[in-house]
């Protein structure tokens, strides 16, 4: 409810924003800079909700690959331990019947992403193949990041003293050895896929043209902020999967758009408060040096 | 009649606060900053998951709830600086130093609040090395680095006046100087840090409820900015005049107050006009508790306190209550848009521990005490009469 509440007045204080950047030059551009240069080959990650039998394998896969502890336990959660686990969900039907839906999460790789928009020190970047990754050499633990992500991806390494942020970075290495992300890997049903974005879009279009009835007419990530190269398609609405309703804009567009007029903002007070110095020097003169000068109204 | 409100100001101050009574507040504040620091070395050796309620889910608590709060409130140093400084009203002279010296102490809590709050302390310069210009956080950081900087030079003239040295004159000069760009520089990166503060939050809008979600929160925070930091201008010249047992003038705190007043009357008009023309009013007649915070903040902590200061026959009890209100408000914003009106993930939940109250009041008291000692000893308080405009111009 409140995710549908938020992002109804988000809607609406849209429209207050673009008449607030267009009266004061703010223009928002398309072009962010949190959105990297994503390529037309740009990998994706296509989850058939469908298709999962709800097996675990994908999220143990996962453990594995990033070598965290306890690699037999199921997880729950996105931790600082696992950067991705398959949460379970209940959908209720039209008829009332129960139906268990196990569904997959992970980071999104936004192509918009908020966290690399917000992070203070540029510690998460967009690479142009798709994965955003984390530097953790740079990272100081601010956290920022875990704020600005609308899917609450970031996890903050709690138990230790100097704990660093833990995210899922799209099997960047195996990607770059020319293997798959090691969920879909691990995945034995079939319902993770990885190709090219552009490449599974085509495919979920058709696979949901040629079932009807399979699946509802929505792929999750298409235009979700603008785009996630991870997608989904289910059977059932996504809310109810736990997957938020979300804007077609990328969640850090405002932001950035201030931060762009930053030198101009500064450059236009320090000149506002010289010319205002040099305003009550000149009236100061004008009316006798050496007399304090009497100001009406304000001290009384 | 504003002749007799000094005077019974000044019997009051010098029979409510006997010299003891001083002592022992100062006693307390030094207690709680050794306890404090106790707690902050815990939890800088032991790390956030062993002395913190932090989590994934609730990831920044009470420190990073002060600390805004506080930047907000330390915009005493720039908005007095500029009445001081750059605009030269000379009725305010008198505020100007207490004001500048709180802006220092606070800013030293901030950044010591920062530090605790990071998860790789160690590595809090970072922010120097690698750049992210798009980053609300990054920008911040810097500014609050520079503008501690300025407020150094700021309070330079008051270390240098106590010195006896025969170069302290010369050095005084230097930077009388130079004040008036630095008091500039101070101005333009608060204006910058005080709104970019509000945009940090523009990357959340899935996270920060809509009544306080809008593209105008950078202008939101600067204007509340300004109306806390000429409210604790005026509190901080008050309170000085009570340290160093002198009268205060009226005139100073009812004037600041009024300005005070004034700009929170835009920043009411700006609130509630943005969320009627966003069509949210409905969510601030909604009975949740987000609406009730709202509409405190902005009734009880900006509409109540214009009223008790602007209408007629104010008192300085009256402007004084007003005036905290300010301050209050302000503070609970900051709060508010950190913590109580974040829509939380499912399940999150937060209380502070023992470590962050502690740790928190011990930051808090050693700026109060460094404060209230600077006001003792360094030539902080002026009558009025006695500019020392060689320093200050
Ligand atoms: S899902 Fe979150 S962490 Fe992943 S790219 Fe998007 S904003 Fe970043
Ligand atoms: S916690 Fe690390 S990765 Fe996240 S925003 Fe802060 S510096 Fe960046
Ligand atoms: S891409 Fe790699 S890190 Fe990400 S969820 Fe899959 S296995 Fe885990």
């Amino acid at each position: 409810m409140n995710e549908v509440m938020s992002r109804r007045t988000f809607l609406k204080h849209a429209g207050v924003g673009a008449a607030v950047c267009a009266a004061g030059g703010l223009a928002v551009q398309p072009a962010l800079a949190s959105e990297g240069t994503s390529s037309a080959n740009a990998w994706g990650v296509l989850v058939d909700l469908t298709r999962c039998n709800g097996c675990d394998s994908c999220a143990l896969a996962c453990k594995q690959a990033n070598q965290r502890p306890e690699e037999d336990q199921i997880p729950n959660q996105l931790s600082s331990d696992s950067y991705s686990f398959v949460d379970r969900r209940v959908y209720v039907g039209d008829a009332g019947q129960e139906q268990q839906m196990p569904v997959k999460r992970q980071c999104m790789h936004c192509l918009h992403p908020a966290c690399v928009s917000a992070c203070t020190v540029g510690a998460l970047t967009k690479t142009p193949d798709g994965p955003v990754v984390y530097d953790s050499s740079k990272c100081i633990g601010c956290r920022y990041c875990q704020y600005a992500c609308p899917f609450g991806v970031p996890t903050y390494d709690w138990a230790n003293p100097l704990g660093l942020i833990h995210k899922c970075q799209f099997c960047i290495s195996r990607l770059d050895e020319g293997e798959q992300p090691a969920c879909v890997a691990g995945c034995p049903t079939g319902a993770l896929r990885f190709g090219t974005r552009n490449d599974l879009l085509a495919q979920a279009h058709s696979q949901i043209d040629s079932n009807p009835g399979r699946y509802i007419d929505q792929i999750y990530g298409e235009s979700e902020l603008g785009g996630t190269s991870v997608l989904y398609l289910s059977g059932v609405p996504f809310a109810a999967m736990g997957l938020p309703t979300l804007d077609s804009q990328s969640p850090s567009r405002y932001a950035e758009a201030v931060m762009r007029k930053t030198p101009v903002i500064g450059l236009t007070v320090a000149a506002l408060a010289s010319g205002a110095y040099w305003l009550t020097k000149r009236r100061e003169f004008l009316a006798q040096p050496e007399v304090v000068p009497q100001e009406v109204n304000h001290d009384r | 009649m504003t002749v007799e409100v000094p005077l019974r100001q000044k019997q009051q101050t010098t029979s409510a606060v006997p010299v003891l009574d001083r002592r022992m507040v100062a006693a307390l504040l030094a207690i709680t900053v050794v306890i404090g620091a106790v707690a902050g070395i815990l939890r800088l050796v032991l790390g956030l998951g062993a002395t913190t309620n932090l989590s994934d889910s609730y990831s920044w608590g009470i420190w990073i709830g002060f600390d805004f709060g506080l930047i907000a409130l330390a915009g005493a140093g720039f908005t007095m600086a500029a009445v001081g400084h750059v605009l030269r009203r000379h009725e305010y002279h008198a505020a100007v130093r207490p004001a500048i010296l709180a802006g220092l102490a606070a800013y030293v809590a901030v950044l010591l609040l920062l530090v605790l709050d990071l998860g790789r302390p160690d590595r809090f310069y970072n922010f120097m090395l690698f750049w992210n210009p798009h980053s609300p956080l990054f920008e911040v950081s810097w500014c609050i680095l520079l503008y501690t900087g300025v407020l150094v030079l700021e309070t330079s003239p008051f270390f240098l006046e106590r010195l006896r040295w025969r170069w302290a004159g010369k050095v005084i000069r230097i930077v009388a100087f130079i004040m008036l760009p630095v008091a500039i520089l101070g101005v333009t990166l608060s204006t910058l840090h005080q709104s970019t503060l509000g945009t940090l939050y523009l990357n959340m809008p899935y996270r920060l409820h809509a009544l306080w979600y809008t593209p105008l929160l950078p202008l939101m925070f600067f204007t509340s900015a300004v109306m806390a930091g000429l409210s604790m201008g005026a509190i901080a010249y008050w309170v000085a005049g009570r340290v160093v047992h002198k009268p205060v003038q009226p005139r100073v705190i009812f004037g600041l107050a009024r300005i005070a007043a004034v700009v929170g009357l835009f920043y009411l008009a700006l609130k509630l006009g943005e969320v009627i023309i966003a069509g949210d009013i409905g969510l601030a007649l909604a009975p949740t508790h987000y609406a009730a915070l709202w509409w405190f903040e902005l009734l009880v902590c900006v509409a109540l306190p214009a009223a008790l200061i602007l209408l007629p026959g104010k008192t300085l009890q009256r402007t004084g209550i007003g005036l905290a209100l300010i301050i209050f408000g302000v503070l609970m914003n900051r709060f508010d848009a950190t913590m109580f009106a974040q829509i939380l993930p499912p399940g999150a939940s937060y209380s502070p521990s023992l470590i962050e109250w502690l740790s928190t009041a011990g930051i808090l008291a050693a700026a109060a005490l460094a404060w209230i000692l600077g006001v003792r000893f360094l030539p902080i308080f002026e009558t009025g009469e006695a500019d020392h405009h060689a320093t200050t111009e």
